[in-house]
Protein backbone atom coordinates (compact mmCIF):
# COMPACT_ATOMS: atom_id res chain seq x y z
CA UNK A 1 0.00 0.00 0.00
CA UNK A 2 1.13 3.21 -0.72
CA UNK A 3 1.94 5.35 2.28
CA UNK A 4 -0.25 8.26 3.89
CA UNK A 5 2.20 10.32 4.60
CA UNK A 6 5.44 10.49 3.45
CA UNK A 7 8.64 12.81 4.67
CA UNK A 8 11.97 13.33 2.62
CA UNK A 9 14.54 15.28 4.04
CA UNK A 10 11.97 17.99 5.37
CA UNK A 11 12.76 21.12 6.73
CA UNK A 12 11.96 24.43 7.77
CA UNK A 13 13.59 27.80 8.86
CA UNK A 14 11.99 30.28 9.97
CA UNK A 15 13.52 33.29 8.70
CA UNK A 16 12.41 36.23 11.70
CA UNK A 17 12.10 39.75 10.98
CA UNK A 18 14.74 41.76 13.81
CA UNK A 19 11.68 44.34 14.64
CA UNK A 20 12.58 47.64 15.15
CA UNK A 21 11.10 49.62 18.03
CA UNK A 22 8.57 52.18 17.29
CA UNK A 23 5.96 53.17 14.13
CA UNK A 24 8.76 53.80 11.99
CA UNK A 25 10.42 50.93 12.64
CA UNK A 26 7.76 49.04 12.32
CA UNK A 27 6.91 50.59 8.78
CA UNK A 28 10.61 49.51 7.85
CA UNK A 29 10.22 46.05 8.82
CA UNK A 30 7.25 45.78 5.81
CA UNK A 31 10.58 46.25 3.48
CA UNK A 32 12.91 44.89 5.52
CA UNK A 33 15.70 42.48 4.62
CA UNK A 34 16.82 42.01 8.51
CA UNK A 35 16.54 38.28 9.38
CA UNK A 36 17.50 36.49 12.20
CA UNK A 37 17.03 31.75 11.11
CA UNK A 38 15.53 29.60 13.36
CA UNK A 39 15.93 26.08 12.46
CA UNK A 40 13.20 24.62 13.86
CA UNK A 41 13.10 21.28 11.90
CA UNK A 42 15.82 19.70 9.89
CA UNK A 43 16.58 16.60 7.78
CA UNK A 44 13.04 14.68 8.64
CA UNK A 45 12.29 11.33 6.91
CA UNK A 46 9.57 8.50 7.75
CA UNK A 47 6.30 6.97 5.84
CA UNK A 48 3.35 6.54 7.85
CA UNK A 49 0.60 3.53 5.85
CA UNK A 50 -3.02 4.32 6.11
CA UNK A 51 -4.59 3.24 9.60
CA UNK A 52 -1.37 3.98 11.25
CA UNK A 53 -1.49 5.40 15.01
CA UNK A 54 2.32 7.21 15.40
CA UNK A 55 3.18 9.43 18.74
CA UNK A 56 5.43 12.26 17.92
CA UNK A 57 7.28 12.71 20.98
CA UNK A 58 9.76 15.39 21.88
CA UNK A 59 10.82 18.41 24.21
CA UNK A 60 9.43 21.99 23.79
CA UNK A 61 11.25 23.88 20.88
CA UNK A 62 11.62 20.32 19.35
CA UNK A 63 9.51 21.17 16.20
CA UNK A 64 6.36 19.32 17.01
CA UNK A 65 3.87 22.13 16.08
CA UNK A 66 5.68 23.06 12.67
CA UNK A 67 5.91 19.69 11.39
CA UNK A 68 1.67 19.37 12.01
CA UNK A 69 1.59 22.53 10.73
CA UNK A 70 3.82 21.47 7.54
CA UNK A 71 1.47 18.40 6.93
CA UNK A 72 -1.59 20.33 7.37
CA UNK A 73 -0.94 22.83 4.49
CA UNK A 74 -0.51 26.28 6.36
CA UNK A 75 3.39 26.19 6.46
CA UNK A 76 5.66 25.21 3.41
CA UNK A 77 8.75 23.38 4.34
CA UNK A 78 11.88 24.80 2.99
CA UNK A 79 13.53 21.63 2.31
CA UNK A 80 12.57 18.15 1.33
CA UNK A 81 9.62 16.78 -0.02
CA UNK A 82 6.26 16.23 1.60
CA UNK A 83 3.26 14.32 0.45
CA UNK A 84 -0.26 13.74 2.64
CA UNK A 85 -2.42 11.59 0.48
CA UNK A 86 -0.54 11.83 -2.40
CA UNK A 87 -0.20 15.46 -2.59
CA UNK A 88 1.88 18.31 -1.77
CA UNK A 89 -0.01 19.68 1.40
CA UNK A 90 0.71 23.33 0.87
CA UNK A 91 -0.29 24.23 -2.73
CA UNK A 92 -3.62 22.03 -2.38
CA UNK A 93 -4.39 23.89 1.12
CA UNK A 94 -8.41 22.97 0.52
CA UNK A 95 -7.93 19.67 -1.10
CA UNK A 96 -6.21 18.52 1.39
CA UNK A 97 -8.04 20.38 4.37
CA UNK A 98 -11.09 18.40 3.20
CA UNK A 99 -9.54 15.32 4.06
CA UNK A 100 -7.79 15.49 7.38
CA UNK A 101 -9.05 17.06 10.77
CA UNK A 102 -6.80 18.86 12.71
CA UNK A 103 -7.29 19.81 16.92
CA UNK A 104 -4.63 22.01 18.24
CA UNK A 105 -4.29 21.48 22.56
CA UNK A 106 -3.64 25.46 22.62
CA UNK A 107 -6.27 26.39 20.05
CA UNK A 108 -10.27 26.24 20.20
CA UNK A 109 -11.77 26.20 16.62
CA UNK A 110 -15.08 26.14 18.24
CA UNK A 111 -17.23 29.13 18.75
CA UNK A 112 -16.63 30.81 22.40
CA UNK A 113 -20.25 31.96 22.51
CA UNK A 114 -21.61 29.34 20.73
CA UNK A 115 -23.05 26.03 21.90
CA UNK A 116 -20.95 23.13 20.93
CA UNK A 117 -23.45 21.88 18.75
CA UNK A 118 -23.89 25.01 16.43
CA UNK A 119 -20.14 25.10 15.99
CA UNK A 120 -20.60 21.43 14.85
CA UNK A 121 -23.28 22.85 12.66
CA UNK A 122 -21.15 25.19 11.14
CA UNK A 123 -18.44 22.80 10.28
CA UNK A 124 -21.39 20.57 8.74
CA UNK A 125 -21.81 23.10 6.21
CA UNK A 126 -18.03 24.25 6.06
CA UNK A 127 -17.21 20.57 4.72
CA UNK A 128 -20.67 19.84 2.97
CA UNK A 129 -21.18 16.77 5.20
CA UNK A 130 -24.51 14.83 4.06
CA UNK A 131 -26.94 15.12 6.33
CA UNK A 132 -27.77 11.19 7.26
CA UNK A 133 -24.01 10.90 7.66
CA UNK A 134 -23.52 14.36 9.65
CA UNK A 135 -26.56 12.86 12.20
CA UNK A 136 -24.63 9.50 12.68
CA UNK A 137 -21.02 10.77 13.03
CA UNK A 138 -22.91 13.59 15.69
CA UNK A 139 -24.78 10.37 17.49
CA UNK A 140 -21.66 8.23 17.21
CA UNK A 141 -19.36 11.28 18.71
CA UNK A 142 -21.88 12.41 21.44
CA UNK A 143 -22.02 8.86 23.29
CA UNK A 144 -18.34 7.84 22.72
CA UNK A 145 -17.08 11.37 24.30
CA UNK A 146 -19.82 11.67 26.37
CA UNK A 147 -20.75 15.44 25.54
CA UNK A 148 -24.66 14.44 26.20
CA UNK A 149 -24.66 16.64 29.28
CA UNK A 150 -23.30 19.89 27.66
CA UNK A 151 -23.73 19.66 23.56
CA UNK A 152 -25.79 22.27 24.34
CA UNK A 153 -23.94 25.01 26.39
CA UNK A 154 -21.81 27.15 25.45
CA UNK A 155 -18.03 26.68 25.15
CA UNK A 156 -17.23 29.05 27.52
CA UNK A 157 -18.88 27.09 30.41
CA UNK A 158 -17.27 24.19 29.65
CA UNK A 159 -14.14 22.71 31.39
CA UNK A 160 -10.94 22.11 29.25
CA UNK A 161 -11.72 18.52 29.78
CA UNK A 162 -14.89 19.12 27.84
CA UNK A 163 -13.88 21.53 25.70
CA UNK A 164 -11.20 18.79 24.37
CA UNK A 165 -13.19 16.53 23.33
CA UNK A 166 -15.62 18.70 22.25
CA UNK A 167 -12.35 20.07 19.68
CA UNK A 168 -11.99 16.27 18.70
CA UNK A 169 -15.68 15.84 18.07
CA UNK A 170 -15.39 18.90 15.52
CA UNK A 171 -12.33 17.96 13.74
CA UNK A 172 -14.05 13.80 13.34
CA UNK A 173 -17.45 14.65 12.06
CA UNK A 174 -16.73 14.83 7.89
CA UNK A 175 -14.63 11.89 8.27
CA UNK A 176 -11.20 12.78 7.62
CA UNK A 177 -8.35 10.61 6.52
CA UNK A 178 -6.06 11.45 9.05
CA UNK A 179 -6.59 12.87 12.52
CA UNK A 180 -3.65 15.74 13.27
CA UNK A 181 -3.72 16.39 16.86
CA UNK A 182 -1.43 18.98 18.36
CA UNK A 183 -0.48 18.33 22.31
CA UNK A 184 -4.35 17.31 22.62
CA UNK A 185 -3.92 16.28 26.53
CA UNK A 186 -2.06 19.48 27.52
CA UNK A 187 -3.27 20.91 30.90
CA UNK A 188 -6.07 17.71 30.74
CA UNK A 189 -6.55 16.12 34.55
CA UNK A 190 -5.69 12.57 34.77
CA UNK A 191 -9.75 11.04 33.86
CA UNK A 192 -9.97 13.86 31.05
CA UNK A 193 -6.60 12.58 30.04
CA UNK A 194 -7.66 9.13 29.69
CA UNK A 195 -10.83 9.73 28.65
CA UNK A 196 -9.39 11.11 24.98
CA UNK A 197 -6.89 8.39 24.77
CA UNK A 198 -8.58 6.00 25.31
CA UNK A 199 -11.05 7.14 22.32
CA UNK A 200 -8.17 7.71 20.10
CA UNK A 201 -7.24 4.60 20.17
CA UNK A 202 -11.04 3.38 19.60
CA UNK A 203 -11.01 5.74 16.42
CA UNK A 204 -8.21 4.51 15.41
CA UNK A 205 -9.04 0.50 15.72
CA UNK A 206 -12.83 0.84 14.72
CA UNK A 207 -12.47 3.28 12.05
CA UNK A 208 -8.85 2.90 10.51
CA UNK A 209 -8.29 6.84 11.01
CA UNK A 210 -4.87 7.03 10.82
CA UNK A 211 -3.68 9.19 14.13
CA UNK A 212 -0.59 11.59 14.03
CA UNK A 213 -0.27 12.75 17.27
CA UNK A 214 2.64 15.14 19.20
CA UNK A 215 3.26 15.13 22.89
CA UNK A 216 5.82 15.14 25.51
CA UNK A 217 3.80 13.11 27.95
CA UNK A 218 4.64 8.82 26.98
CA UNK A 219 2.16 7.83 28.46
CA UNK A 220 0.00 9.24 25.45
CA UNK A 221 1.83 7.22 22.81
CA UNK A 222 2.15 4.08 24.93
CA UNK A 223 -1.78 3.91 25.28
CA UNK A 224 -2.61 5.61 21.94
CA UNK A 225 0.62 4.82 19.61
CA UNK A 226 2.04 1.36 18.93
CA UNK A 227 4.69 3.64 16.25
CA UNK A 228 6.87 6.24 17.79
CA UNK A 229 9.01 9.43 16.36
CA UNK A 230 10.98 10.81 18.61
CA UNK A 231 12.65 14.15 17.44
CA UNK A 232 14.88 16.71 19.76
CA UNK A 233 16.09 20.01 18.34
CA UNK A 234 14.40 19.52 14.97
CA UNK A 235 16.15 16.26 14.05
CA UNK A 236 14.27 12.78 14.14
CA UNK A 237 15.90 10.55 16.75
CA UNK A 238 13.94 7.27 16.87
CA UNK A 239 11.73 5.74 14.69
CA UNK A 240 9.91 2.43 15.73
CA UNK A 241 8.06 0.73 18.12
CA UNK A 242 7.93 1.71 21.63
CA UNK A 243 9.43 -1.38 23.39
CA UNK A 244 12.18 -1.23 20.65
CA UNK A 245 13.03 2.34 22.10
CA UNK A 246 15.13 1.04 24.92
CA UNK A 247 17.08 -1.77 23.55
CA UNK A 248 18.07 1.85 20.91
CA UNK A 249 19.11 3.77 23.48
CA UNK A 250 20.51 0.85 24.92
CA UNK A 251 19.36 1.87 28.39
CA UNK A 252 19.94 -0.69 31.36
CA UNK A 253 18.05 -2.68 33.61
CA UNK A 254 18.09 -2.90 37.14
CA UNK A 255 18.91 -6.44 38.98
CA UNK A 256 18.59 -6.78 43.00
CA UNK A 257 19.52 -9.71 44.18
CA UNK A 258 18.99 -10.38 48.18
CA UNK A 259 20.72 -13.22 49.85
CA UNK A 260 19.95 -14.87 53.61
CA UNK A 261 23.37 -13.78 54.59
CA UNK A 262 26.13 -11.61 52.96
CA UNK A 263 27.72 -13.45 50.63
CA UNK A 264 31.30 -11.55 50.11
CA UNK A 265 31.87 -9.65 47.29
CA UNK A 266 30.09 -11.24 44.13
CA UNK A 267 31.07 -10.58 40.49
CA UNK A 268 28.55 -11.70 37.78
CA UNK A 269 28.82 -11.98 34.06
CA UNK A 270 26.02 -11.26 33.21
CA UNK A 271 25.53 -8.13 35.13
CA UNK A 272 27.90 -5.39 36.32
CA UNK A 273 27.80 -4.75 40.15
CA UNK A 274 26.13 -0.48 40.78
CA UNK A 275 25.88 -1.13 44.74
CA UNK A 276 26.75 -3.32 48.03
CA UNK A 277 24.88 -3.48 50.63
CA UNK A 278 25.98 -6.60 51.81
CA UNK A 279 22.93 -9.08 51.84
CA UNK A 280 21.53 -7.33 49.17
CA UNK A 281 23.78 -6.00 45.33
CA UNK A 282 22.18 -4.29 43.25
CA UNK A 283 23.60 -4.78 39.66
CA UNK A 284 22.73 -3.03 35.97
CA UNK A 285 22.02 -5.48 33.28
CA UNK A 286 23.66 -3.83 29.90
CA UNK A 287 22.54 -6.91 27.57
CA UNK A 288 19.36 -6.87 25.97
CA UNK A 289 19.11 -10.88 25.52
CA UNK A 290 20.43 -11.73 29.01
CA UNK A 291 17.61 -13.08 30.69
CA UNK A 292 16.65 -13.92 34.77
CA UNK A 293 17.17 -17.74 34.16
CA UNK A 294 20.88 -16.48 32.92
CA UNK A 295 21.31 -14.97 35.71
CA UNK A 296 20.11 -17.54 38.18
CA UNK A 297 22.56 -20.09 36.33
CA UNK A 298 25.51 -17.64 37.26
CA UNK A 299 25.01 -17.08 40.43
CA UNK A 300 24.00 -20.78 41.50
CA UNK A 301 22.28 -22.37 44.39
CA UNK A 302 25.81 -22.07 46.81
CA UNK A 303 24.92 -18.37 48.21
CA UNK A 304 21.57 -19.08 49.84
CA UNK A 305 19.72 -16.38 47.63
CA UNK A 306 16.62 -15.59 48.76
CA UNK A 307 15.15 -13.03 46.20
CA UNK A 308 15.71 -11.75 42.86
CA UNK A 309 13.63 -8.75 41.56
CA UNK A 310 14.14 -7.69 37.84
CA UNK A 311 12.92 -3.73 36.94
CA UNK A 312 12.17 -2.61 33.56
CA UNK A 313 13.71 0.84 33.49
CA UNK A 314 10.86 3.94 33.89
CA UNK A 315 10.59 4.77 30.07
CA UNK A 316 10.15 8.29 31.42
CA UNK A 317 13.38 8.01 33.17
CA UNK A 318 15.19 6.26 29.83
CA UNK A 319 14.12 9.53 27.67
CA UNK A 320 15.48 11.77 30.44
CA UNK A 321 18.61 9.74 30.24
CA UNK A 322 19.10 9.51 26.47
CA UNK A 323 18.77 13.46 26.36
CA UNK A 324 20.79 14.11 28.64
CA UNK A 325 23.71 11.88 26.88
CA UNK A 326 22.46 13.42 24.07
CA UNK A 327 25.36 14.97 23.09
CA UNK A 328 27.17 11.86 23.18
CA UNK A 329 24.91 10.26 21.40
CA UNK A 330 24.48 12.82 18.22
CA UNK A 331 26.86 11.27 16.01
CA UNK A 332 25.10 7.60 15.87
CA UNK A 333 21.47 8.87 16.53
CA UNK A 334 19.79 7.35 12.71
CA UNK B 1 -16.37 24.18 -0.63
CA UNK B 2 -19.42 25.40 -1.93
CA UNK B 3 -20.48 29.11 -1.76
CA UNK B 4 -22.84 28.28 0.67
CA UNK B 5 -20.88 27.20 3.29
CA UNK B 6 -20.46 31.22 3.84
CA UNK B 7 -24.16 32.00 5.06
CA UNK B 8 -23.48 29.84 7.89
CA UNK B 9 -20.88 31.77 9.34
CA UNK B 10 -23.17 34.81 8.99
CA UNK B 11 -26.13 33.00 10.84
CA UNK B 12 -23.08 31.87 13.60
CA UNK B 13 -22.11 35.40 13.64
CA UNK B 14 -25.76 36.44 14.60
CA UNK B 15 -26.55 33.23 16.62
CA UNK B 16 -23.23 34.58 18.69
CA UNK B 17 -24.35 38.15 19.15
CA UNK B 18 -27.40 37.08 20.97
CA UNK B 19 -24.96 36.09 23.74
CA UNK B 20 -24.77 39.53 24.61
CA UNK B 21 -28.42 40.71 24.48
CA UNK B 22 -27.84 42.86 26.99
CA UNK B 23 -25.20 45.35 25.45
CA UNK B 24 -28.41 45.83 23.04
CA UNK B 25 -29.53 48.45 25.35
CA UNK B 26 -25.95 50.08 25.51
CA UNK B 27 -25.48 49.69 22.49
CA UNK B 28 -29.03 51.29 20.84
CA UNK B 29 -28.73 54.15 24.02
CA UNK B 30 -25.13 55.54 22.38
CA UNK B 31 -26.55 55.69 19.34
CA UNK B 32 -29.72 57.28 20.45
CA UNK B 33 -27.07 59.75 22.07
CA UNK B 34 -24.85 60.08 19.04
CA UNK B 35 -27.72 61.06 16.87
CA UNK B 36 -29.65 63.55 19.25
CA UNK B 37 -26.03 65.50 19.76
CA UNK B 38 -26.11 66.03 15.97
CA UNK B 39 -29.50 67.19 15.79
CA UNK B 40 -29.05 69.50 18.48
CA UNK B 41 -25.36 70.79 17.13
CA UNK B 42 -26.98 71.45 13.82
CA UNK B 43 -30.22 72.99 15.93
CA UNK B 44 -28.31 75.54 17.03
CA UNK B 45 -25.90 76.21 14.14
CA UNK B 46 -29.12 77.09 12.33
CA UNK B 47 -30.31 79.28 14.59
CA UNK B 48 -33.39 80.04 13.40
CA UNK B 49 -32.48 80.05 9.92
CA UNK B 50 -34.38 77.65 7.61
CA UNK B 51 -31.80 77.13 4.89
CA UNK B 52 -28.38 77.35 4.85
CA UNK B 53 -26.35 76.70 1.77
CA UNK B 54 -29.34 74.97 0.29
CA UNK B 55 -29.77 72.63 2.91
CA UNK B 56 -32.96 72.89 5.58
CA UNK B 57 -32.65 72.02 8.97
CA UNK B 58 -34.94 69.09 8.52
CA UNK B 59 -32.82 67.43 5.96
CA UNK B 60 -29.65 67.69 8.17
CA UNK B 61 -32.11 65.73 11.16
CA UNK B 62 -32.19 63.02 8.54
CA UNK B 63 -28.31 63.51 7.19
CA UNK B 64 -27.56 62.77 11.12
CA UNK B 65 -30.22 59.45 11.65
CA UNK B 66 -28.12 58.32 8.35
CA UNK B 67 -24.74 59.14 9.43
CA UNK B 68 -25.63 58.60 12.95
CA UNK B 69 -26.85 55.12 12.98
CA UNK B 70 -28.21 53.63 9.63
CA UNK B 71 -24.25 54.33 7.82
CA UNK B 72 -22.65 53.74 11.22
CA UNK B 73 -20.53 50.52 10.54
CA UNK B 74 -18.83 48.69 13.53
CA UNK B 75 -15.71 48.93 11.63
CA UNK B 76 -13.53 48.72 15.67
CA UNK B 77 -15.10 45.08 15.80
CA UNK B 78 -13.69 44.38 12.29
CA UNK B 79 -10.42 45.75 12.82
CA UNK B 80 -9.53 43.92 15.97
CA UNK B 81 -10.66 40.32 15.03
CA UNK B 82 -8.34 40.01 11.92
CA UNK B 83 -5.57 42.41 13.62
CA UNK B 84 -6.27 39.77 16.71
CA UNK B 85 -5.69 36.88 14.55
CA UNK B 86 -3.36 37.52 12.59
CA UNK B 87 -1.05 38.29 15.44
CA UNK B 88 -1.71 35.80 17.61
CA UNK B 89 -1.56 33.01 14.44
CA UNK B 90 -4.93 31.83 15.67
CA UNK B 91 -6.01 32.73 11.91
CA UNK B 92 -4.59 29.28 11.24
CA UNK B 93 -7.99 28.16 12.64
CA UNK B 94 -9.43 29.30 9.04
CA UNK B 95 -6.46 27.99 7.28
CA UNK B 96 -6.91 24.34 8.48
CA UNK B 97 -10.27 24.50 7.12
CA UNK B 98 -11.40 24.38 3.24
CA UNK B 99 -12.21 27.77 3.30
CA UNK B 100 -11.09 31.36 2.13
CA UNK B 101 -10.40 33.91 5.62
CA UNK B 102 -11.40 36.82 4.20
CA UNK B 103 -14.99 35.90 3.09
CA UNK B 104 -15.22 33.71 6.09
CA UNK B 105 -14.71 36.85 8.06
CA UNK B 106 -17.12 38.83 5.58
CA UNK B 107 -19.91 36.74 5.67
CA UNK B 108 -19.39 36.63 9.33
CA UNK B 109 -19.43 40.43 9.95
CA UNK B 110 -22.90 40.21 7.28
CA UNK B 111 -24.12 38.84 10.43
CA UNK B 112 -22.70 41.22 13.27
CA UNK B 113 -24.56 43.77 11.21
CA UNK B 114 -27.70 42.54 10.53
CA UNK B 115 -27.57 41.99 14.56
CA UNK B 116 -27.32 45.60 15.07
CA UNK B 117 -29.86 46.59 12.28
CA UNK B 118 -32.38 45.04 14.11
CA UNK B 119 -31.35 45.60 17.23
CA UNK B 120 -30.43 48.85 16.88
CA UNK B 121 -30.49 50.56 13.97
CA UNK B 122 -33.72 50.31 13.78
CA UNK B 123 -35.80 51.20 16.82
CA UNK B 124 -33.33 53.80 16.89
CA UNK B 125 -34.60 55.08 13.75
CA UNK B 126 -38.12 54.71 14.95
CA UNK B 127 -37.68 56.72 18.15
CA UNK B 128 -35.84 59.36 16.00
CA UNK B 129 -38.36 59.64 13.17
CA UNK B 130 -41.78 59.98 16.03
CA UNK B 131 -39.73 62.37 18.09
CA UNK B 132 -37.69 64.66 15.82
CA UNK B 133 -39.13 64.03 12.73
CA UNK B 134 -38.00 61.97 9.31
CA UNK B 135 -37.99 63.30 5.56
CA UNK B 136 -38.47 60.17 2.70
CA UNK B 137 -36.54 59.94 0.31
CA UNK B 138 -36.10 62.89 -2.20
CA UNK B 139 -37.79 60.82 -5.17
CA UNK B 140 -38.61 57.23 -6.45
CA UNK B 141 -35.16 56.66 -8.16
CA UNK B 142 -33.45 58.08 -4.62
CA UNK B 143 -35.32 55.99 -2.73
CA UNK B 144 -34.02 53.22 -5.32
CA UNK B 145 -30.23 53.50 -5.38
CA UNK B 146 -29.68 54.48 -1.50
CA UNK B 147 -30.09 50.57 -0.77
CA UNK B 148 -27.26 50.27 -3.38
CA UNK B 149 -25.22 53.31 -1.84
CA UNK B 150 -25.46 51.70 0.90
CA UNK B 151 -24.17 48.17 0.33
CA UNK B 152 -21.29 49.74 -1.37
CA UNK B 153 -20.71 52.14 1.68
CA UNK B 154 -20.52 48.52 3.67
CA UNK B 155 -18.50 47.30 1.86
CA UNK B 156 -15.85 49.85 1.46
CA UNK B 157 -16.39 50.04 5.06
CA UNK B 158 -15.39 46.35 5.09
CA UNK B 159 -12.13 46.80 2.97
CA UNK B 160 -10.88 49.57 4.69
CA UNK B 161 -10.99 48.30 8.22
CA UNK B 162 -10.08 44.39 7.50
CA UNK B 163 -6.83 46.55 5.52
CA UNK B 164 -6.19 48.16 8.80
CA UNK B 165 -6.26 44.64 10.47
CA UNK B 166 -4.28 43.04 8.33
CA UNK B 167 -1.88 45.93 9.04
CA UNK B 168 -1.80 44.76 12.92
CA UNK B 169 0.26 41.55 11.24
CA UNK B 170 3.23 44.36 10.39
CA UNK B 171 2.22 46.99 13.01
CA UNK B 172 1.75 45.18 15.78
CA UNK B 173 -0.95 47.00 17.50
CA UNK B 174 -4.67 47.17 16.53
CA UNK B 175 -4.85 50.04 18.94
CA UNK B 176 -3.20 52.70 17.41
CA UNK B 177 -4.70 51.72 14.00
CA UNK B 178 -8.45 51.64 15.31
CA UNK B 179 -7.46 55.12 16.67
CA UNK B 180 -6.17 55.99 13.40
CA UNK B 181 -9.15 54.86 10.91
CA UNK B 182 -11.80 56.52 13.76
CA UNK B 183 -9.88 59.69 13.37
CA UNK B 184 -9.84 59.36 9.36
CA UNK B 185 -13.26 58.33 9.03
CA UNK B 186 -14.56 61.50 11.39
CA UNK B 187 -12.86 64.15 8.87
CA UNK B 188 -12.74 62.30 5.26
CA UNK B 189 -15.88 60.75 5.27
CA UNK B 190 -18.43 63.55 5.87
CA UNK B 191 -19.40 61.95 9.45
CA UNK B 192 -19.52 65.23 10.99
CA UNK B 193 -19.75 67.87 8.34
CA UNK B 194 -21.32 67.13 5.21
CA UNK B 195 -19.31 68.16 2.38
CA UNK B 196 -21.76 71.21 1.18
CA UNK B 197 -20.58 72.40 4.52
CA UNK B 198 -17.17 72.09 4.09
CA UNK B 199 -14.33 74.43 2.28
CA UNK B 200 -14.97 74.11 -1.64
CA UNK B 201 -11.04 72.57 -1.75
CA UNK B 202 -11.53 70.36 1.23
CA UNK B 203 -14.56 69.67 -0.27
CA UNK B 204 -13.19 68.64 -3.57
CA UNK B 205 -10.69 66.69 -2.21
CA UNK B 206 -12.61 64.77 -0.03
CA UNK B 207 -15.39 63.99 -2.32
CA UNK B 208 -12.62 62.11 -4.42
CA UNK B 209 -10.90 59.59 -1.28
CA UNK B 210 -13.01 56.06 -1.11
CA UNK B 211 -14.17 57.65 3.02
CA UNK B 212 -16.81 59.59 1.00
CA UNK B 213 -18.65 56.77 -0.76
CA UNK B 214 -18.88 54.79 3.20
CA UNK B 215 -21.37 58.29 5.12
CA UNK B 216 -21.35 61.20 2.73
CA UNK B 217 -22.78 59.81 -0.87
CA UNK B 218 -25.08 57.57 0.22
CA UNK B 219 -26.99 59.96 2.54
CA UNK B 220 -26.45 62.73 -0.12
CA UNK B 221 -28.51 60.45 -2.59
CA UNK B 222 -31.07 59.53 0.19
CA UNK B 223 -31.69 63.53 0.63
CA UNK B 224 -31.27 63.97 -3.04
CA UNK B 225 -28.22 66.18 -2.83
CA UNK B 226 -27.43 64.09 -6.40
CA UNK B 227 -28.98 64.37 -9.72
CA UNK B 228 -29.61 61.19 -11.33
CA UNK B 229 -26.83 61.43 -13.54
CA UNK B 230 -24.35 62.09 -10.73
CA UNK B 231 -25.68 59.44 -9.02
CA UNK B 232 -24.77 57.02 -11.59
CA UNK B 233 -21.41 58.66 -12.11
CA UNK B 234 -20.50 58.34 -8.36
CA UNK B 235 -21.78 55.04 -8.07
CA UNK B 236 -19.42 53.99 -10.95
CA UNK B 237 -16.70 55.74 -8.91
CA UNK B 238 -17.06 54.11 -5.43
CA UNK B 239 -17.48 50.92 -7.32
CA UNK B 240 -14.34 51.73 -8.56
CA UNK B 241 -12.70 52.37 -5.08
CA UNK B 242 -14.59 49.26 -4.22
CA UNK B 243 -12.70 46.93 -6.90
CA UNK B 244 -8.92 48.89 -5.82
CA UNK B 245 -10.00 48.34 -2.36
CA UNK B 246 -10.98 44.71 -2.47
CA UNK B 247 -7.92 44.55 -4.84
CA UNK B 248 -5.86 45.60 -2.01
CA UNK B 249 -7.28 43.38 0.59
CA UNK B 250 -6.46 40.30 -1.66
CA UNK B 251 -2.64 41.79 -2.10
CA UNK B 252 -2.45 42.59 1.65
CA UNK B 253 -3.90 39.38 2.93
CA UNK B 254 -1.23 37.52 0.61
CA UNK B 255 1.33 38.83 1.81
CA UNK B 256 0.39 38.42 5.38
CA UNK B 257 -0.48 34.63 4.58
CA UNK B 258 3.05 34.37 2.51
CA UNK B 259 4.45 36.14 5.66
CA UNK B 260 2.74 33.32 8.05
CA UNK B 261 3.96 30.74 5.86
CA UNK B 262 7.80 31.64 5.07
CA UNK B 263 8.94 33.59 7.97
CA UNK B 264 5.91 32.22 10.52
CA UNK B 265 5.14 35.58 12.04
N1 LIG C 1 6.44 31.19 13.52
C1 LIG C 1 7.67 31.03 14.01
N2 LIG C 1 8.63 31.96 13.80
C2 LIG C 1 9.85 31.78 14.28
N3 LIG C 1 10.25 30.73 15.00
C3 LIG C 1 9.34 29.77 15.24
C4 LIG C 1 8.01 29.88 14.77
N4 LIG C 1 7.32 28.78 15.16
C5 LIG C 1 8.19 28.04 15.85
N5 LIG C 1 9.41 28.62 15.90
C6 LIG C 1 10.61 28.06 16.55
O1 LIG C 1 10.85 26.78 16.01
C7 LIG C 1 11.19 25.86 17.02
C8 LIG C 1 10.21 24.71 17.05
O2 LIG C 1 8.95 25.18 17.46
P1 LIG C 1 7.67 24.25 17.58
O3 LIG C 1 7.49 23.51 16.31
O4 LIG C 1 6.53 25.08 18.02
O5 LIG C 1 8.11 23.24 18.74
P2 LIG C 1 7.23 22.25 19.62
O6 LIG C 1 5.84 22.23 19.08
O7 LIG C 1 7.93 20.93 19.49
O8 LIG C 1 7.29 22.76 21.01
C9 LIG C 1 11.23 26.66 18.31
O9 LIG C 1 12.58 27.03 18.54
C10 LIG C 1 10.39 27.85 18.03
O10 LIG C 1 10.82 28.96 18.78
MG1 LIG D 1 4.07 22.71 20.03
Amino acid sequence: MAPIISAVGVGKTFRQLKRQAGFGGALRGLVSRDYTEIRAVEGIAFSIEPGEAVGYLGPNGAGKSTMIKMMTGILTPSAGTLSVLGREPHSNRILNARDIGVVFGQRSQLWWDLPVRDSFELNRHIYDIPDSRFADNLAYLTQMLDMGSYIGRPVRQLSLGQRMRAEIAMALLHDPKILFLDEPTIGLDVVAKDAVRRFLAEINRERGTTIILTTHDLVDIEQICPRLIMVDDGKLLFDGELRHLRATLGSRRRLTLEFATDPGPLTLKTATLAADEGAAKHYLLENEAVSLIDVLNEVGPAHGLKDIKLEEPDIEEVIRTFYLNKPKLAGSAP
Amino acid sequence: MKLSAYPAFTHSAFQSRLAYRNQVWANAFGDLVNVFARIAIWSAAYAGMTVVDGVTLPEMVTYAVLVGTVLRWDHARLLHEVGDAVRTGDVAVYLLKPLHYPFAILASHVGHYAFSFVTVTIPVVLIVGFTAGLMPPASLFHAALFPVFWLLSWLVMFCIATLCGLLAFWLLTAFSLEWFLMGIMLLFSGAVVPMWFLPPALATLFSYLPFAWVHYYPAAVYLGKLDPTSTWLHLGMGLGWLALLAAAVAWLWSRARHRIIVQGG
